[in-house]
């Protein structure tokens, strides 16, 4: 491999035969793909076929990692999952922190492509060059937590890292997460079911070789210069205290904060779940990842009574679904809700919006306890909240229903149910109320992986970070650009936002620091891919990689008969004006945004699927070729065949 | 005896020390070519591992070449890694698993209290102390 920086090998494992087979990184495809998030929208297109299943064998799973992943660059601690999603049936892609992507780059390895079914569970053990699949019969059935033990005993060596799946993936929740080191987690696409389908239960990784630095001499000192300017931010500090805990009073204020499965975006009783609460009560102290001066991790504890634990605290997203959106105040019940989630593995965000959906039609008479089997699901009620995580993991009772995830268990029930699901494209929508954010609103819409905040990230406008609006953007667009109510100019932010956060996602670092807060951009990641690899990538090429990468994301999604119609918001979002809070009146105006958003993608307006001129302009005239026929599809009314098994 | 301390409560597992370390010995990133250490360990432990230059070290018995050797003046205990042979007896026998196998020369490594990390820590947790 002639660039630095990266480790120059694929892992290729196929579980139905037990080859393993290593290939070198191809220079051409880390040019146009830069690593991470890029490597996978072009591997998974090529691989997965239109209509695959995504819990049978020919689903393909990949891990991957970027060219700055384990370097010293602040948050450089990533890694990308990413398959065909049993959530969404569309692409899935999900990240992860911690310490085990940087240590598969240190084994000497910049992605795992998974491939196929082992008849029994395995887990995959790598040890620098030593690759092997080995018998997980024992770990079935275990915790992530006890996972992590086990492995890292049998390996004889507390420094080992280990991703792995819990009961939740194993019994094929739909929102399984894939856990690493403990408390990080790959949450959203349900990507831990996808692991779960083919088996695998772990994977353990020890590196010890070398990621060499193409200039050296000059190194220290510009990761000197990004490390300063982090801890300069005047956010930081307010990072370092709370972590992303704090958001629940900061949302409260701006009547963001999800209650009631989105039906207000003001919770009463925010201050008993609040971030000062946790701080002030539970906190041990805050635990970084890897390379990170940031730390927003919080370790947390509860000394005693029904909900005591060591570990992983929540951040925002996870602390409001388990909290506010279903009405929660009791916050040792959500600090131990979301040690659960982290012990099944399981998605925080789906798993309280699914259960805060069942509350609502609990709440309106949709449900009875005739359908629970006698739980009582009215708002606020942690005990059950408790109950049901773990029936959801185990798909016991009432909550073999809900591992269905919102979408497929309001079509299973019906009744009406179907109008209470806040979705997009079957995944719940995170803990951003869209009504008191436009821009999150859009970003929601039109992420790959259905309903998700972190595609965009479009916070700039949250808190209003107006100086970088204006330095990212231009001064034209302000001020509405920087009003977080107003719908202008958001299809422009969104777009923009995308495209850089596929890069941030590709070469491996965090979206805290490139995004919140907006301390590095592509000048500061195309120099340290010039430092760290000896790569010549200019801001302008990086741009079009982010762009490339989003389009080739939606061209995925293309085949598998995603469009236009796809594209929305529940009504609730778009019609019924929010009720109460400093949001009050307001609604999603998405048409207006969405038009914007298509018109500046290059995407045809009817169809929302790009235009031949734009793939042609990004390098991808075989996608371009393959999209023009469904292109006529989509504008003649030939409905959809789906695939079978789902519904 | 003087060696680098943190407290395990305050570090936060970042492994900037690890890192900041290899690069400046050398040249390259690779936390196993640091002579320091983070272990994690569960109930929110982070502890930064490093040589405790002994009073009466452990690795200078077991060393059967006499590769170990504890220089008075400064009190460090010092590896020569021309006559290491990269046995690991000294790693068997450091009650703080505090001596490192280096992964392509293979040879033993053990922290030189250069004060690089201490300076590269974040949160600025890592001191050199003074020791029993």
């Amino acid at each position: 491999m002639k660039f630095k920086g990266y480790a120059g090998l694929f892992l290729h494992v196929n579980l139905t035969t037990g080859k393993l087979k290593k290939v070198p990184l191809d220079e051409k495809l880390a040019l146009e793909y830069l690593g991470g998030a890029g490597f996978c929208s072009r591997i998974l297109y090529d691989r997965i076929k239109p209509g695959t299943d995504p819990l049978s064998p020919e689903n393909v799973l990949m891990f991957a990692t970027g060219p700055l992943t384990g370097t010293l660059f602040p948050q450089a601690s990533r890694y990308v999952v990413a398959a065909k999603s049993p959530l969404t049936e569309i692409w899935g892609e999900s990240h992860a922190a911690g310490h085990w992507g940087p240590e598969l780059k240190y084994a000497g390895y910049d992605a795992i492509v998974v491939e196929g079914r082992s008849a029994k569970p395995v887990y995959l053990r790598i040890d620098d060059d030593a690759v092997e699949l080995k018998e997980a019969g024992d770990l079935w059935g275990k915790t992530t937590h006890e996972t992590d033990d086990i492995l890292r005993k049998d390996m004889g060596d507390p420094y080992v890292k280990v991703a792995s799946i819990g009961p939740a993936g194993e019994n094929l929740v739909r929102y399984a997460a894939i856990m690493n080191d403990r408390e990080r987690c790959a949450a959203r696409s349900g990507l831990g079911a996808v692991m779960g389908s083919k088996k695998l239960k772990a994977i353990v990784v020890r590196g010890s070789k070398d990621i060499e630095v193409a200039e050296a001499d000059k190194y220290l000192e510009f990761i000197d210069e990004l490390q300063k300017r982090m801890l300069a931010h005047p956010f930081t500090e307010g990072r370092v205290k709370y972590g992303t805990t704090y958001l629940i009073e900061l949302m409260q204020e701006i009547g963001r904060l999800p209650t009631y499965n989105m039906r207000q975006g003001v919770f009463e009783e925010y201050e008993k779940i609040s971030g000062e609460t946790i701080r002030k009560k539970y906190l041990v102290k805050p635990r970084a990842c890897f390379s990170c001066v940031q730390r927003c991790g919080r370790y947390t504890k509860v000394d005693k009574g029904p909900f005591a634990f060591i570990g992983g605290s929540p951040e925002f997203e996870t602390q409001s679904s388990l909290g506010s959106r279903c009405g929660v105040s009791n916050v040792e019940a959500v600090l131990f809700a979301h040690y659960l989630c982290n012990a099944y593995g399981m998605d925080g965000i789906s798993t309280g919006a699914t259960i805060s959906w069942a509350m609502e039609c609990y709440d309106v008479g949709i449900l009875t306890k005739k359908d629970t089997g006698g739980i009582d699901l009215s708002w606020g009620n942690y005990e059950t909240l408790i109950q049901l995580i773990t029936m959801i993991a185990k798909r016991k009772g009432f909550g073999d229903l809900l591992a269905e995830g919102s979408y497929r268990a309001a079509r299973k029930i019906g009744r009406g149910s179907e109008k209470y699901v806040m979705h997009v494209k079957k995944q719940e929508i995170a803990a951003q109320e869209p009504r008191a954010q436009k821009s999150m609103g859009l970003a929601a819409v039109t992420a790959a992986r259905g309903a998700d905040h972190l595609y965009a990230f479009p916070v700039l406008d949250e808190v209003s970070f107006k100086d970088t609006i204006e330095e990212r953007f231009g001064k034209e667009y302000l001020p509405e650009i920087a009003d977080r109510l107003n719908p202008k100019y958001k299809g422009l932010m969104v777009k923009e936002c995308e495209d850089y956060m596929v890069v941030v996602e590709s070469v491996g670092v965090c979206k805290y620091g490139t995004q919140i807060p907006p301390v590095y951009y592509y000048d500061d990641i195309s120099k340290a891919l010039k430092l760290t690899c000896g790569m010549n990538v200019s801001e302008e090429r990086l741009r079009l990689i982010g762009e490339r990468i989003v389009n080739l994301n939606r061209a995925f999604n293309a085949r598998e008969g995603i469009s236009r119609k796809d594209d929305i918001l529940p009504e609730r979002l778009t019609k019924e004006p929010s009720p109460k809070g400093p949001a009050k009146g307001q609604v999603v105006e998405l048409e207006e945004m969405l038009r914007e958003y298509y018109t500046l993608r290059g995407w045809n307006i009817e169809s929302g699927l790009p235009a031949k001129q734009k793939l042609l302009e990004l390098g991808l005239g075989e996608v371009a070729e393959e999209l023009e026929e469904k292109l006529l599809q989509v504008t003649s009314p030939t409905p959809r065949k789906k695939p079978p098994g789902y519904g | 005896m003087p060696y680098l301390h943190a407290d395990p409560l305050e570090c936060t597992g970042c492994r900037i020390c690890e890192l900041s370390c290899a690069f400046l010995h050398e040249h390259v990133l690779n936390p196993k070519k640091a002579r320091v250490r983070v272990v994690r360990r569960e109930e929110g432990q982070d502890i930064p591992v490093a040589c405790r230059h002994c009073e009466k070290p452990a690795c200078i018995e077991a060393c059967p070449e006499g590769a170990i050797r504890k220089v008075e003046k400064t009190g460090l205990v010092v590896i020569n890694q021309k006559k290491c042979t990269g046995c690991t007896l000294c790693v068997d026998a450091c009650p703080y698993d505090a001596i490192f196998m280096h992964p392509s020369r293979h040879v033993a490594i053990n922290c030189t209290l250069c004060g690089f990390c201490v300076k590269q820590c974040p949160v600025r947790c890592l001191e050199i102390v003074k020791g029993e």
